[in-house]
């Protein structure tokens, strides 16, 4: 009698099997005490998984309001970023053609491009720490 | 869901219509959440796996050849997702109290309460072997007998080929049997 594989075991355990296959695999398991002993200790095992019905807790919310948060805010970042940029070029246009002393607008530029920088340093020094942060994936 | 239907969300999903990816979340979530809790162990961690898979998803559906089947490709994300989380976050597969969590429901639950108390007794152990077992071994059985795929599905969503499905079964079911036995479960 040719040796039953664990591989065929398993295909006839899933029903993975053709018909005809399946026919003679059943007659050499019947008559291997082995065989079936096996197959009955997969079967048992398959029995309880599939009595463990996992239901969520009915206070448990649904994971879609944080994926679309995700999903939608990359979006609103671009459009948020374009118009910002959009709308501090034509400024800084308009400012700087309109008749005016050229010292005051010196100035001017001045106390934005330097609070624009510090603003920016700012941002990359928190970037910074939250990538080396060993607590960043801690909820609270 | 009927795979015409899917198929038309994936599309309407793929032109940027966000709205359209909530029937398809809703529909995926509990099998979702089963597979990402028998994998990480624990509802939490399950929880950010199955909704940064969901992400990773719908970033990726511009990829998706909508001649083949949405669900062991989502699955198949899900697998990866909840791998990331175990390594990256350093999780290790956290058993906690199944009924503080989840509501378990035995099929037998009207054979009376002593039957009932050695079923769940039975499951719980079922629960510690899989603790036990290798992640390699865990998710090929979760795939099979939690989710019921067959093998050209478990082929797809582990990326291996399929002849190799049935000898990565029997492994992970010997090993969980060889897991259960130093329990104390004995089978027939």
């Amino acid at each position: 009698m040719q040796r039953v594989s664990h591989d065929d075991l398993m295909r006839f355990l899933d029903g993975e099997m053709p018909p005809d296959e399946h026919a003679v695999l059943e007659a050499q398991i019947e008559a291997s005490s082995e065989l079936k002993r096996e197959l009955a200790i997969f079967r048992a095992m398959r029995t309880d998984f599939q009595e463990l019905s996992f239901q969520p807790g009915s206070h448990r919310r649904s994971v879609w309001d944080q994926v679309n948060a995700t999903v939608t805010r990359p979006m609103g970042w671009i459009l948020v970023i374009t118009g910002t940029i959009a709308w501090m070029a034509y400024g800084a246009y308009v400012f700087m053609t309109s008749p005016g002393d050229p010292w005051e607008k010196l100035a001017t530029a001045a106390i934005v491009i330097g609070i624009l920088t510090l603003l920016a340093s700012v941002i990359w020094e928190r970037y910074r720490e939250w990538g080396s942060d060993p607590y960043k994936d801690v909820h609270r | 869901m009927q795979p015409d239907l899917e198929r038309e969300l994936i599309r309407k999903c793929k032109t940027g219509d966000a709205r359209f990816y909530e029937p398809l979340v809703r529909a995926y979530e509990p099998a979702g959440l089963r597979l990402a809790m028998a994998m990480m162990g624990n509802v939490e961690d399950a929880r950010d796996a199955l909704q940064d898979a969901f992400v990773k998803t719908y970033e990726s559906l511009h990829r998706f050849d909508l001649r083949r089947p949405f669900g062991p490709w989502f699955f198949q994300i899900l697998r990866n997702q909840c791998r990331d989380h175990l390594r990256s976050r350093k999780a290790r597969f956290q058993r906690e109290t199944i009924d503080e969590r989840l509501e378990l429901r035995p099929a037998d639950s009207e054979a009376g309460p002593e039957r009932s108390h050695q079923r769940a007794a039975a499951k719980d152990s079922l629960w510690q072997g899989l603790a036990e077992i290798g992640e390699e071994h865990r998710e090929i059985i979760v795939l099979k007998e939690l989710q019921g795929f067959r093998y050209a599905e478990i082929a797809q969503i582990l990326e291996i080929p399929e002849g190799t499905v049935a000898s990565r079964l029997y492994h992970a079911r010997h090993a969980l049997k060889e897991a259960l036995l130093a329990l104390g479960v004995s089978y027939p």
